[in-house]
């Protein structure tokens, strides 16, 4: 029983070879861009491990400008956000838009230059900042000459993604593929504008504040999240076999996160020299991100309910529900946090940096793994090499995240709220943060631990090491078997 | 700031909003709105359909079914 509208006739062994001719078509783009971005994992992990130490002890190689501390965080956080999780989340884009296309991707050059910029642009960005030559603007601290090379990837993929679409095999539009398109056709747009008035033709005073968190906040809600959310949302329901819950739901959680999240940014400015309708506009915004989270929260948990034995079983599934809870935890978080009288004790803390962590690993990052777990043998055609590492990550990955942003969360509460005491010096309101920020340190060195694993179990299977195993999970292989066919 | 850049900005924003809006009314006119429970299963097909799970471990042999819809069960919302 075919689903495909337009293909009256198909049999099972038709859509097989169909589905493996469009894995196939997008290998060396999601290679591409999958392998820079575990390179820039690593990299970022170690300015994170740097700026991490520093927090315990402020003199730690702090001999050489290069790596102080008002560098290597800037370095860490750029690294991680444009070197890793971009071109993580553009590699499961490019390969699930040709899915939901239904058509093998095509105009890979675009892509390839799109990758080339994007990697020159990181390294001069990183480079610029470590030399000193960043911005002090949180987001965009990449010199122009970095950041117009990313911006050049950016419209190469942005018109790539209107070819493929124009192209696409006529029928449904899937819920992942609005995201994605949100994604690829909003974010140059957003990145363009705030360069523009931040860098290029600055724009004067409090002004820049308010265009940097418009930027700030809609990068982490219309790139990072609906790339996330569209990998969740396809992923989970193939991985169980089972549709999603309420696709109801679905279409209204994407429809109101594109009319409401683009106005959520000025809540970071609560407090601030601002206008108090722009601030306050923000925080209702703010709060009717309920409508988008509590209907992909409902969706998604419904979907994987009565299921949940699956996560022993699937790696993808158990680093993806595990991003999708998360996706729920930090956004109610981040709702609560834009009402003033919370964001009194929670701003300039670091409460903040857990609810980024929150955000941007616990969340996107894990089901960037789980997208790779799924995708990455589907596009080589060969097996991950052992599910022991498989394993390691996870577990390191999870307890190392949940130890970080436990810890930010109660040494930033503390903080905050010695901060609010006036009978609390300055100085001695950091001091609470002092335990927790070595226990966050420790949480660092479990997630270096769980990326370097990633990325042995990464090389080993793109070098295709090791015997060929013949699994349900291969790409292409006459003998794979559906799971089912497993069971004794 | 120059005039260029405003009108630079002022046209990213009609275009960037006018391709919003259009694309909204492309698909609640074109029917993607309509059929909901169809559009849910478009990711499935005949190779992998609806009840059939698609991923384990490398070296896993599930020993008890993925998915309880491999026992026939069918889903409707």
């Amino acid at each position: 029983m075919s689903m495909t509208f337009d293909h009256p006739v198909t049999t099972p062994e038709l859509d097989k070879a169909e589905r493996a001719l469009i894995d196939e078509s997008t290998r060396i783009p999601v290679l591409l861009f999958y392998g820079s971005a575990v390179f820039w994992l690593l990299i970022g992990t170690l300015f994170a491990l740097l700026a991490s130490f520093k927090m315990n002890a402020p003199h730690f190689l702090d001999q050489w400008g290069w790596l102080t501390f008002g560098r290597v965080r800037p370095a860490h956080l750029n690294a991680v956000a444009y070197g890793w999780a971009s071109p993580a989340g553009i590699g499961t884009a490019l390969w699930l838009m040709a899915r939901l296309c239904r058509v093998p991707l095509r105009n890979s050059g675009l892509l390839i230059c799109a990758a080339i910029f994007w990697n020159i642009g990181i390294l001069l960005g990183i480079f610029g900042i470590l030399s000193g030559d960043g911005r002090s603007i949180e987001w965009l601290e990449f010199p122009n000459y970095a950041s117009f090379m990313l911006f050049v990837a950016f419209g190469l993929i942005a018109v790539w993604a209107v070819i493929m679409f124009r192209f696409r095999r006529p029928g449904h539009v899937y819920v992942s593929q609005w995201y994605l398109l949100a994604a690829f056709l909003w974010f140059p747009w957003l990145y363009s504008t705030a360069n523009i008035l931040l860098n290029f033709e600055p724009i004067q005073g409090g002004a820049q504040g308010a265009v940097n968190w418009w930027y700030g906040h809609n990068a982490l809600g219309l790139w990072f999240t609906p790339i996330g959310l569209a990998a969740a949302y396809y992923l989970i329901p193939k991985v169980l076999g089972r549709p999603i819950h309420s696709y109801y739901l679905s279409i209204l959680g994407f429809w109101s996160l594109a009319l409401f999240y683009s106005w959520n940014g000025m809540h970071h400015l609560i407090g601030g020299p601002f206008p108090a309708w722009l601030v306050s506009a923000s925080v209702v915004a703010s709060m009717m991100m309920f409508i988008p989270v509590i209907t992909t929260a409902i969706n998604h948990h419904m979907t994987v309910r009565g299921n949940f034995h699956a996560l022993k079983w699937s790696p993808t599934l158990r680093f993806t529900v595990f991003g999708a809870m998360c996706y729920t935890l930090s956004s109610v978080q981040g709702i609560f946090m834009a009402i003033p009288s919370l964001n009194k004790v929670t701003h300039f803390t670091h409460y903040t940096v857990g609810h980024a962590h929150l955000g941007l690993y616990a969340f996107f990052t894990m089901i960037m793994f789980g997208s790779m777990y799924y995708i990455l043998p589907r596009v080589v055609g060969w097996e991950w090499p052992s599910a022991r590492l498989i394993r390691w990550h996870f577990w390191l990955s999870a307890i190392g995240i949940g130890v970080m942003v436990i810890a930010l969360t109660i040494g930033g509460l503390l903080q905050g709220l010695a901060l609010l005491d006036p009978g609390v010096t300055f100085m001695a309101s950091l001091d609470y943060a002092k335990p927790w920020l070595l226990l966050r340190s420790g949480s660092g060195i479990l997630l270096t631990g769980a990326h370097i694993v990633f990325a042995v179990s990464f090389t080993l299977l793109v070098l295709k090491t090791g015997k060929r195993r013949e699994g349900p999970t291969l790409f292409g292989t006459d003998q794979g078997e559906q799971p089912e066919a497993l069971i004794p | 700031m120059n005039a260029l850049v405003y009108i630079l900005l002022a046209a990213g924003l009609i275009f960037f909003g006018g391709t919003t809006l259009a694309a909204f009314y492309w698909a609640a006119s074109s029917g993607q709105f309509r059929n909901l429970e169809e559009g849910s299963r478009s990711i499935f097909d005949g190779d992998e359909p609806v009840g059939t799970a698609t991923d384990v471990f490398a070296d896993k042999k599930a020993s008890r079914p993925l998915h309880r819809a491999s026992a026939g069960r069918t889903f409707s919302t």
